[in-house]
């Protein structure tokens, strides 16, 4: 514990100030390949024939890869987790968004590649895209995956389901019902390091893949899955990571450089230029949010109704977890004791979204308190005073029926009101996160709160 | 073609318009400046060209001829730190580290010609490149801290051994 | 000079600041270069009244410029790009699909500045404007000449980060003989002159009517700067700024 509120030294800290940390852009290995993919120029197409000679025939070209060349070319990134797969490694007669890869090619140098590239021959049919999630349920819709605009596996649901109390009720003993919709967009995570691979296939057998990616055994499994090898064929070498904030949680570059490795029987190397990663990598997902708050005049939410729109882009990824944790996270840092929520993770032609920085959490938070801006406001009470009255106490109850045994929703507003100046009435200032009593505990939650305060829950 | 990277004299095979990026990291292996986007748009790349701070993406070879080429490596060596890279160790400026060496060619130069401590002109020299992880404000307190020399010559160690008679902190001037 | 010839396939680099990505990402393959550094263009002399800037005088040495030229420059891009773009290139920077470039073009528009530049046909000497709506490709810009002016002011939206091209700028200028000009970047493809606006301003000296009827001299489009629609509403206001500022400064 001696570390705990020390100032240490970073342990990479001189290596940075120096130059010597070594990205996976700075290992060095002879006779390494340069990649370059032909991704897909369209938004939604068939693709009607892919033509790839010319390509493999162009001189200082080691390999070409498509669809064809994937042992197992459909995985999921939580199939490992029971969720079936459904996104192609290399596009496979359709292609689902813009940048979407299609085929690689191997080549002795950056320039050669791309000429390779422009030796591709594929013929699309455009089809009609989807971009906005709320016509997705539209009769007549663009349609991007047959089994429907939703990601159909929340148990026997096809969207993410949370049940708490009685909602009508709390709606028929509101004084106001209060609406909002909220819609935080999509974000380029930009790290400074973009997108890059080096796979070395060693003499033994196995690759060594040199990874920039930040979930180093979820991409193990996910190359392994691809390229149908046993984990143990696999070394990665990776933790230094110039940036990431979830963008790089999905494997990326990784698999396909593989492929072409293990096909030329040459390391190789995949570094994508700045404009695919704005093009072709994942985003912060862009969400629809519905709120329907049951108040009473005094400043207690009673219940909440919520619909979440989801846009996963073009195939599941990470999307339905995120989703899961949004619907816990739904009533925010407060106590509602009554709830119904729908959530849908809804696919459309943008490029697959994933992580950021509180992955799905952050999307309601966002939601959550601007509304409860906006209650205090048609209530006219203090936006502080409204939070603290109805911020999470030990012993209360989260959506999900998690019994909160360290809230820290009231130092925390308590911290905050300070900081910006803002002059509380002495009994909001006295206010802990003490379990619920007297005034803080009127009729509406008293069947809300565990009698036991907590202690069950640990 | 000829160019001097960190004091040492390079013959160069690389064709006249590569850009002197691409002339460090992949034909002299010089790896401290980064393709972050060879665009010009984030300053990742930056090195000295006789001594002042250019985006080496944008450079090409053939119009530096003869020049001098400084780089994060020539600026010191982990014992004999130049004062901005003792303080960006010191205050934590560098997190993931890839827009560091490009940071410190910037802060270097500007620290070199006399920049002071003031905000808004460390932000102008600055400008020109991005770090998505510290929300710079390490960096220009590092920036300033070298600026007014407020700076250890020696980089910053931990030390587990309680100090008898001071409190026991791993780091001087540990907040602990 | 000679090795410019007529301008037949040649690519002409200045600083480089625009043609190097075009390069590195293959999509500029130059038949032949010709490399404008050490060729002395990197001056800047005043003289009699007029201001001569070489073509590859650096963007940063502008700052000491008149205005509105200084202003425009000490808003293009970073420190380090100011000290490696030239005059020259910002001048015959090609528009780009995602931004209007070159913010250097409506500032010397206002000043009245003359381009010297050589290619087929030999040495010429014409207003930027003519130079600008001729296409600069073929052509070989040597220098920048333009008449000290009586005062000159500069207008523009702010840039959210020294990466971001300015979306809408206003270039005002009192000439030597007394007479107000103005143009505007990011107005337009390239740098224009906001004739319509000159004319009702020194008809009725009404700013406000200037910056009304420059929406007439401007074919704004969407970028990823700012939208036809913004732009539309903000060119009145900039002119109105512009031209107060050049009322002070005069
Ligand atoms: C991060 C970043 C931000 C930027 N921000 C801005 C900005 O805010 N505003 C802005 O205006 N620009 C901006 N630029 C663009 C550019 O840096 C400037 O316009 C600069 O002045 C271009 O000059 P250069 O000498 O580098 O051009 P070069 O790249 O050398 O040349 C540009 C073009 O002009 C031609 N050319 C150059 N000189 C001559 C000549 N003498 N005769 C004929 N043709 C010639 C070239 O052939 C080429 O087509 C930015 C660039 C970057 C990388
Ligand atoms: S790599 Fe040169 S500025 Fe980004
Ligand atoms: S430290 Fe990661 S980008 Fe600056």
């Amino acid at each position: 514990m001696k570390a705990v509120g020390a100032r240490l030294p970073r342990y990479d800290g001189l290596a940075h100030v120096t130059g010597r940390t070594t990205y996976v852009d700075d290992v060095r290995v002879p006779r390494t390949l340069w990649t370059k993919a032909l991704r897909s120029p369209h938004h939604s197409a068939r693709i009607a024939s892919l033509d790839t000679s010319r390509a493999e025939q162009h001189p200082g070209v080691r390999a070409v890869v498509t669809h064809e060349d994937v042992p197992k070319n459909v995985y999921g990134h939580l199939e490992a987790l029971g969720v079936p797969g459904d996104e192609p490694l290399l596009a496979e007669g359709e292609v689902r968004y813009r940048g979407q890869p299609i085929a690689a090619v191997a080549a002795e140098d950056e320039a050669t590649a791309r000429e390779a590239l422009e030796l591709i021959e594929v013929e699309f049919e455009e089809r009609e895209p989807l971009f906005d999630i709320r016509k997705a349920f539209d009769p007549g819709a663009p349609t991007v995956h047959e089994w429907g605009p939703a990601f159909p596996h929340f148990g026997p649901h096809d969207h993410r389901r949370v049940r708490k109390g009685d909602v009508d009720a709390a709606f028929e003993r509101a004084d106001t019902i209060v609406e909002g919709v909220y819609r935080p967009g999509a974000i380029e995570h930009v790290p400074l390091e973009p997108q890059v691979a080096l796979v070395v296939p060693e003499a033994d057998g196995r690759l060594t893949i040199y990874s920039c990616t930040q979930a180093m055994y979820f991409s193990m499994g996910v190359v392994a899955q691809h390229l149908q090898l046993p984990l143990n064929r696999l070394k990665f070498v990776g933790g230094t990571v110039g940036g990431g904030f979830g963008g790089k949680v999905d494997t990326a570059s990784e698999t396909i450089a593989a492929l072409l490795a293990v096909k030329a029987g040459r390391p190789v190397k995949w570094r994508w230029t700045r404009e695919e990663e704005f093009l072709a990598s994942s985003t912060r997902a862009p969400w629809h949010i519905e709120l329907a708050d049951a108040v009473t005049k005094d400043g207690w939410i009673l219940g909440r109704r919520t619909l979440t729109l989801h846009d996963a882009g073009a195939y599941t990824r990470f999307s339905s977890y995120g989703l899961t944790k949004h619907a816990f996270h739904h009533s925010g840092a407060y106590t509602i004791p009554n709830v119904h929520f729908d959530g849908y993770v809804l696919y459309s032609n943008r490029v697959p979204t994933t992580a950021m920085r509180g992955f799905g959490v952050t999307s309601v938070s966002y939601a959550v308190e601007l509304h409860m801006t906006r209650i205090a406001e048609v209530l006219g009470i203090d936006p502080f005073e409204l939070r603290l009255r109805n911020a999470n106490r030990i012993g209360d109850t989260t959506p999900n029926l998690v019994v909160l045994k360290d809230p820290s929703t009231v130092p925390v507003m308590l911290a905050a009101a300070e900081r910006v100046g803002i002059e509380l009435a002495p009994e909001y200032r006295a206010m802990t996160s003490e379990p619920r009593s007297g005034e803080l505990l009127p009729e509406h939650l008293a069947g809300a709160v565990s009698r036991t305060n907590g202690k069950e829950a640990g | 073609m000829n160019l001097t990277v960190n004091g040492v004299e390079a013959r160069l095979v690389s064709p006249p318009l590569a850009s002197l990026l691409h002339v460090l990291r992949e034909e002299l292996g010089v790896t401290s400046p980064k393709a972050g986007c060879q665009q010009g748009g984030c300053g990742a790349c930056t090195v000295l060209v006789d001594g002042e701070p250019r985006r080496s993406c944008l450079v090409p070879l053939a119009t530096i001829e003869g020049a001098r080429v400084t780089t994060v490596e020539g600026l010191g060596r982990p014992d004999d730190l130049a004062p901005v890279q003792a303080a960006f160790h010191e205050g934590y400026a560098a997190q993931c580290g890839f827009c560091t060496s490009g940071m410190l060619i910037a802060a270097h130069a500007y620290v070199e010609r006399g920049g002071t401590d003031e905000r808004g002109a460390i932000l102008e020299a600055l400008g020109g490149h991005i770090c998505r992880c510290t929300g710079y404000a390490k960096i220009v307190a590092a920036v300033s801290a070298a600026a007014r020399g407020d700076v250890a010559t020696q980089a910053v160690e931990a030390s587990y051994e309680p100090v008898p008679g001071e409190p026991e902190v791993l780091v001087k001037g540990s907040p602990a | 000079m000679a090795a410019f010839g007529d301008g037949a396939d040649v690519t002409v680099v200045a600083g480089g600041t625009i043609l190097m990505p075009e390069l590195t990402y293959g999509r500029l393959q130059p038949a032949r270069a010709l490399l404008l550094t050490r060729t002395g263009l990197d001056t800047m002399r005043r003289e009699n009244g007029t201001v001569h800037l070489g073509a590859t005088l650096p963007v940063a040495a502008l700052e000491d410029a008149p205005e509105p030229l200084a202003s425009a420059a000490r808003h293009v891009a970073d420190p380090e790009v100011r000290a490696q773009g030239t005059v020259g290139g910002n001048l015959c920077a090609a528009h780009a699909a995602e931004a209007p470039r070159g913010d250097l073009q409506a500032p010397l528009i206002a000043l009245g500045a003359r381009i010297r530049s050589t290619g087929s046909g030999g040495e010429r000497t014409q207003p930027v404007e003519e130079f600008l709506a001729a296409a600069p490709t073929g052509r070989l810009v040597l220098g920048i000449e333009f008449e000290e002016p009586q005062a000159g002011a500069w207008a523009a939206l702010d840039r959210p980060h020294a990466h971001d091209y300015t979306a809408l700028a206003v270039s005002a200028c009192r000439g030597a003989d007394g007479s107000d000009h103005l143009a505007a970047s990011g107005a337009a493809p390239r740098g224009i002159r906001l004739a319509a606006a000159e004319a009702a301003y020194a008809e009725t000296g009404d700013a406000g009517r200037a910056g009304r009827d420059a929406v007439r001299d401007a074919k704004f489009a969407d970028d990823a700067l700012a939208s036809t629609w913004y732009r539309e509403q903000m060119l009145p206001v900039l002119v109105g700024r512009a031209l107060s500022q050049l009322e002070e400064a005069a």
